[in-house]
């Protein structure tokens, strides 16, 4: 089998007294869309979190690429290290409430981290951000500011400027979370065009829809563990861990 | 009556000193830019020393907060006093530092602008501190994430957003540091107060110095106005809910 794209083994964070992670492992094969589900506070999103270091885990190990990601200078600290360059500049994230830089217009937005981290010319970034943003179908808003865009349109615009740094891996964190639910299609028809073009996705999600239809793989979450893992089929349909049948119960009576 | 207002408004008193008066308060707008301008960066420096990241920098954080902490709270008049009365003595430093003439202006000058930027630069640094609290985490999240540094994310993303967010209270601080360009006339720099002292001394009488007092409330009025106006207004930002400022 080719080496996982990444690769979570044993994976443990706290926040003071508080274990989130209880030992996490996890394989994503390039290309492949792994959907993780769970009720809140069961370490999802901090498992997102964990793999491009916005929190860096205390224990475990994280494979990127093959290179052990939590080993180097710097590692554990939260500080800028060559480790946090690597990641940063591979692993793409979208956030539940956007996060779009608000004094930037849409098309500074997507051309900023270019131009600053990679230090490429405003034209060359320009250029890019201008396909990028047509591909998500935002070519006529680039002179907008992000107030001025709906929730949907504000998320394709960050899924944009992530794509923009090339990333070889995208992590969506709740990203429809905060839409309202005549926006959500908009978003996910996005992230499912992604998936198809064969971005690596570990996407945290409660769209089970989307789950099912878009994912190679369904991880269900709870206390800080992987409870249930496998083809979306298997977990979402046929559960053997109680816990996941409670909550995907609950889930799909709304 | 007529002695209280012949003692404080001499109409004949002012109108023969307006001059030397006015040079004076020139004198203390002078002080006043170049102090402004050096405490804005200075503030805005050590607000940014404060909110580096990391266990490793921990050093650096504590440092700034003890300066912070401490030139709060230590009078000004202390420090144009220890600097005026001990800097000429130190003669490891050389003697362009020690005894400053820096673009034509005397050493009092410098003593002044140099108590007021240590003093005013902690106190701005709480105004930008406040500004950079007030941006959402997420926004620095989202730029470390697309992978910028810490500096490049505070500057690019966060300090645009969050001096955007303090015009009112760092406008009151300069309103505070124009009063406090005063208390550098007890070194002899002669700013308004002094002349005014000197005027009062020779005629027995305050009115110079009750023009001096005319001259601050037409500069400052106008800002306090307009510091109204500015919390004001980003109150009606709030009550709209696009934005949330520190007033």
């Amino acid at each position: 089998m080719a080496e996982p794209m990444v690769s979570l083994q044993d994976v443990h964070k706290s926040y003071g007294e508080l274990e989130v992670l209880k030992g996490v492992n996890l394989d994503v094969a390039k290309g492949e869309v792994v959907c993780i589900l769970g009720p809140s506070g069961s370490g999802k999103s901090t498992l997102l979190r964990c793999v491009n270091l916005l929190e860096p885990p205390e224990q475990g190990e994280i494979f990127l690429e093959g290179k052990d990601i939590c080993k180097g200078p710097g590692s554990g600290t939260g500080e800028s290290s060559w480790n946090i360059d690597f990641v940063r500049q591979r692993v793409g994230m979208v956030f539940q409430q956007f996060n779009l830089f608000p004094h930037k217009s849409v098309l500074d937005n997507v051309t900023l981290a270019p131009r600053t981290v990679l230090g490429k010319s405003r034209a060359e970034c320009e250029e890019k951000a201008k396909a990028l943003l047509e591909r998500v179908g935002l070519g006529d808003k680039i002179d907008q500011y992000p107030e001025r865009l709906s929730g949907g349109q504000q998320q394709r615009v960050a899924i944009a400027r992530a794509l923009a740094m090339e990333p070889h891996v995208m992590l969506f964190d709740e990203v429809t979370s905060a839409l309202d639910p005549e926006l959500v299609k908009e978003v996910l028809d996005t992230m499912r065009e992604l998936a198809s073009e064969g971005m690596t996705m570990l996407v945290v999600t409660h769209e089970m829809g989307f789950a099912k239809e878009v994912g190679d793989q369904v991880v269900f979450m709870d206390g800080g563990v992987i409870v249930e893992q496998g083809k979306p089929a298997d977990v979402l349909d046929n559960p053997r861990e109680e816990r996941t049948k409670k909550f995907l119960g609950l889930v799909l009576e709304r | 009556m007529s002695q209280f207002f012949n003692q404080y408004f001499n109409f004949n008193v002012m109108g023969e000193h307006f001059g030397e008066v006015f040079v004076g308060f020139l004198q203390n707008l002078l002080v006043f830019a170049v102090a402004a301008v050096i405490a804005l960066l200075w503030g805005l420096a050590l607000s940014l020393l404060r909110q580096l990241p990391g266990k490793r920098l921990m050093p650096i954080r504590f440092l700034t907060i003890a300066y912070i902490d401490i030139f709060r709270a230590v009078p000004i008049l202390i420090l144009i006093l220890m600097i005026s009365g001990g800097v000429p003595f130190l003669t490891f430093l050389p003697q362009s530092v020690r005894i400053p003439h820096w673009f034509g202006r005397p050493d009092p000058f410098w003593y002044g602008v140099a108590a007021l930027v240590i003093v005013y630069g902690a106190f701005t640094a709480e105004v930008y501190r406040a500004g950079i609290e007030a941006i959402p985490r997420g926004q620095m999240e989202a730029a470390r994430s697309l992978g910028m540094s810490h500096f490049e994310a505070m500057r690019h993303v966060v300090v645009p957003q969050a001096v955007t967010k303090i015009p009112a209270p760092m406008l009151n601080e300069l309103i505070s540091l124009l009063k406090d360009t005063t208390l550098v006339s007890v070194i002899a720099l002669s700013e308004a107060v002094l002349v005014s002292r000197e005027v009062l001394s020779e005629r027995l009488n305050s009115s110079a110095m009750t023009l001096t007092a005319i001259f601050f409330l037409i500069i400052i009025l106008p800002l306090a106005r307009l510091v109204d106006k500015l919390i004001e207004r980003n109150q009606l930002k709030i009550a709209r809910g696009s934005h949330i400022e520190v007033a």
